[in-house]
């Protein structure tokens, strides 16, 4: 089947998780993507053992499906041999990407000056820590930089400890943001004929992540700056109706705007109470005055039936609400299923079908897929110096004895 | 310099700010970005629904959502209006919309109905659960998307209320525009257009992959429960210290070995204090007594002490900041990840700039945010070639919203 990036080859000099989620959006949709690695260890993600202090299981899941249906080519770039083939590979490629620091690039004498010579055409995307325009040299795992953008800051409850977004949530929007980039960079050498260079860094893609607060902060001033900065309690929710409630068994998200109609609705879900005859909370205003008092009341309202009867009561009466779903819900949810959100694979490591993550981008025509998953340290060496630069077997052997390549 | 995206003409029906950003991410790069609004249907968002935006000087998330754009307010129930639409989209690339399919069916939207205009457009499409399965047609919120994805009860600590940050829109925002990206670099090899489909419940699915993909591999309960800060195997890596001031401390170092000497040092512990002098006592035997030691010891001082202390030793550790921090970063306003702006009519305000750097297909500001309706009369002009005087009537039979002129 056709896909939208047939023909792109890009070579993915990257490790870890921001740089190798990138190229893995280019990768499900038909981009020919060789991650390049070290000959011995490779990527670092391969020694994953373990997450979350548990053990990894039978196959590495971090590194293998962000890694999926890319080919792997071991070179030892710290050999000048190594350097100059990595430069005939750029010659047949479109893109060049890679999130090491500055100084590893350097040190193998890739340079954007000397890239953009042995090829005009190269589009060449950096993940940096902390963006181009500083050589800032500080530790930037996804962790770092949350920590530094605020966004932790905001979440939770006033007086607990600052939220930690999931493992790797700022890096893969990070690589998301990358693949975006590449491919207007793409765009634009079609026009030109040229390639360019460009940088998703990390601090970047996490401060614009954080827009939904973090914009309306910059906007205000002091002291409204702080609603947006600092923790805000659920039980002083503006508006009551839009909030997380539990209910017997688990907790529900109420997404009701502040009006009288909606209010109304609410009341009705909520047989024999009086609230719907409560003065304090007859307007939109009123109800924003005594907040408290509403969601102290709701609270307990609220919590006297399971969450799927309030769901189903709701969604009869119009109401938007949702159940706080877990993840063992969310992997038996068919929605992801069906829209390919969920994927099987085969993964060659344990020899069966293994779920994953899908594909979160749908094309009618040209739609992704997973065709393999992580590929082996080196497995396609051999083949992409023999396809892609013509080399015979004789000089692939010459190569292995110098060891520039395994 | 001209910019990566020239040339390329954007319909944006977008009603929701994640499907609105995506558009703002493409007239960033230049695209010309028609932002169409119904005045048959004005549907306008209420921002402050969620009641966490009382009205202040300005909106500043339809500010960044909308910028780099022109609207143009048309009657769309009229014949005329429609006209004005089609006539659009037969010089448009690609239109984008969050409307329900359902509304795009009726009004001719609809990929098929839209080729008759204009026969390779991309359709791009933002919606809340996927253009497939039961749930395809419920509604579009960011936060009912975030409850059935499993994050928000894992993310607090223990016993707390879930937590909504808001950042898995941000996911599905990209999506759009890196699909839009992926549809046309195929239209441009081959010449058809498709249909890209992008939603909330995969954006959230997404932000959180690597837990979820964990879960899915190993199906661990540890995933689906709430970790406390105190929850590692390893005082020195992953627990948060909280300082006297209510400003946190994370610590990374999971060779406590290598770092032991100076850490010590750091809070006021000796080296050789024979309960925490080997990494066998620190991480099994007194693990427990070394965290209470740590909880204690960071509580004495205030978050800038540590910051001080730590950096100076270039430890791997965070003191975790506020929106504060990147406000007055001067490293986010060089990389211009931060801007400081003149409103013209709210004065110096700051906003969210470019998360990403080009060599050449810089992304600009062009244009703030436009008023309804305000470049109605130039788009007719200049892109439909309409008369003046036709121009005149349209505005004054109500189909065509007057809107300011500039």
């Amino acid at each position: 089947m056709t896909k939208a990036l047939d023909g792109i080859r890009v070579l993915d000099l990257t490790q870890w998780l921001q740089g190798p989620v990138c190229a893995q959006y280019l990768a499900d949709f038909g981009a020919e993507v060789i991650h390049v690695e070290r000959p011995v260890s490779g990527d670092g993600a391969r020694g994953v053992r373990s997450i979350k202090a548990l053990a990894i299981g039978d196959w590495n899941q971090y590194f293998q499906v962000i890694n999926r249906n890319k080919k792997s080519l071991a070179i030892d770039l710290k050999n000048p041999e190594g350097q100059e083939l990595f430069y005939e590979l750029v010659e047949k490629s479109d893109v060049l990407l890679s999130n090491f620091v500055p100084e590893n690039l350097k040190a193998w004498g890739l340079t954007w000056e000397k890239l953009r010579e042995r090829n005009p055409r190269l589009v060449f995307a950096t993940n940096t820590g902390y963006g181009h325009a500083r050589e800032i040299n500080r530790p930037s795992y996804d962790i770092n930089v949350q920590a530094l953008t605020g966004l932790m800051t905001r979440q939770g409850e006033p007086g607990e400890p600052p939220i930690y977004l999931g493992m790797g949530s700022g890096d893969t929007y990070g690589g998301l943001m990358s693949a975006f980039g590449i491919m207007v960079a793409l765009h634009q050498r079609r026009r030109t004929g040229r390639g360019q260079y460009l940088d998703a860094s990390l601090y970047g893609a996490q401060l614009f992540m954080a827009a939904p607060t973090l914009q309306p902060f910059l906007a205000s001033r002091a002291p409204e700056r702080s609603r947006y900065s600092m923790q805000q309690s659920r039980k002083g929710a503006r508006n009551p109706l839009w909030n997380c409630y539990r209910a017997e068994d688990k907790w529900v998200f109420l997404c009701l705007a502040n009006t009288d109609d909606n209010w109304s609705l609410l009341c009705r879900s909520l047989e024999g109470s009086e609230l719907a005859s409560d003065a304090r909370f007859d307007s939109a205003e009123k109800r924003a005055e005594h907040n408290t008092e509403l969601i102290a009341l709701l609270d307990e309202l609220l919590l006297g039936r399971r969450a799927g009867e309030w769901i189903e009561s709701w969604r009869s009466l119009g109401i938007a609400a949702a159940p706080i779903q877990t993840m063992k819900d969310l992997a038996e949810d068919p929605q992801a299923w069906e829209n390919d959100y969920f994927l099987k694979a085969h993964c060659d490591e344990v020899n069966r079908e293994v779920e994953i993550r899908g594909l979160p981008i749908t094309l009618s025509k040209t739609p992704g897929s997973v065709e393999s998953l992580g590929p082996e340290l080196g497995q396609d060496t051999e083949l992409i110096l023999a396809d892609v630069l013509g080399m015979d077997w004789d000089r692939i052997g010459e190569l292995k004895e110098r060891g520039v390549i395994p | 310099m001209s910019q990566a995206l020239e040339g390329i003409v954007v319909v944006d029906l977008t009603r929701e700010f994640y499907a609105s950003l995506a558009g703002a991410l493409l007239g960033d790069f230049g695209a010309t970005v028609i932002r169409v609004e119904d005045l048959a249907d004005p549907h306008e968002v209420d921002h402050d629904r969620n009641g966490m935006h009382p009205p202040e000087r300005w909106n500043s998330l339809d500010e960044l959502a909308h910028r780099n754009k022109q609207s143009l307010a048309v009657d769309l129930d009229q014949a005329e209006g429609r006209e004005i639409l089609s006539k659009l989209v037969e010089g448009a690339d690609v239109f984008l919309t969050d409307l329900p399919s359902a509304t795009l069916d009726e009004k001719g939207w609809s990929y098929e109905g839209l080729c008759e205009r204009k026969s390779d457009i991309v359709l791009a499409r933002g919606s809340g659960f996927g253009p497939r399965g039961p749930d395809r047609d419920l509604l579009a919120l960011d936060e009912l998307a975030a409850a059935r994805t499993g994050a928000m009860p894992t993310l607090p600590e223990p016993g707390q209320p879930p937590v909504y940050s808001g950042v898995g829109q941000m996911q599905t925002s990209v999506m759009l525009a890196l699909g839009i990206m992926l549809a046309l670099h195929h239209r441009d090899e081959c010449g058809e257009g498709q249909v890209v489909d992008a939603s909330l419940f995969g954006g959230n699915m997404y932000s959180q992959s690597l837990d979820l993909q964990a879960y899915l591999a190993i199906r661990d309960d540890r995933f689906l429960e709430p970790l406390s800060r105190l929850d590692s195997g390893n005082p020195m890596s992953g627990p948060m210290y909280p300082s006297d001031d209510g400003r946190w401390v994370t610590l990374a170092m999971p060779d406590t070995d290598k770092y032991w000497p100076s850490f010590a040092e750091v809070v006021g512990l000796e080296a050789d204090d024979p309960r925490f002098d080997s990494h066998e006592k620190r991480c099994g035997e007194n693990r427990l007594l070394m965290m209470q030691v740590l909880d204690e010891r960071f509580r004495t001082k205030p978050g800038s002490h540590w910051k001080r202390e730590l950096d100076a030793r270039q430890l791997p550790a965070d003191v975790i900041e506020t929106y504060d921090y990147p406000a007055s970063d001067s490293n986010a306003a060089a990389n211009r990840y931060i801007l400081d702006l003149e409103h013209p009519t709210h004065g110096a305000i700051q906003s969210l700039g470019f998360p990403i750097h080009m060599s050449e297909g810089t992304a600009r500001l062009r244009r703030m945010a436009p008023c309804v309706g305000q470049h109605g009369a130039e788009i007719l002009q200049e892109r439909l070639g309409y008369e003046d005087d036709r121009i005149l009537e349209l505005e004054a039979e109500g189909i065509l919203g007057a809107g300011s002129r500039s």
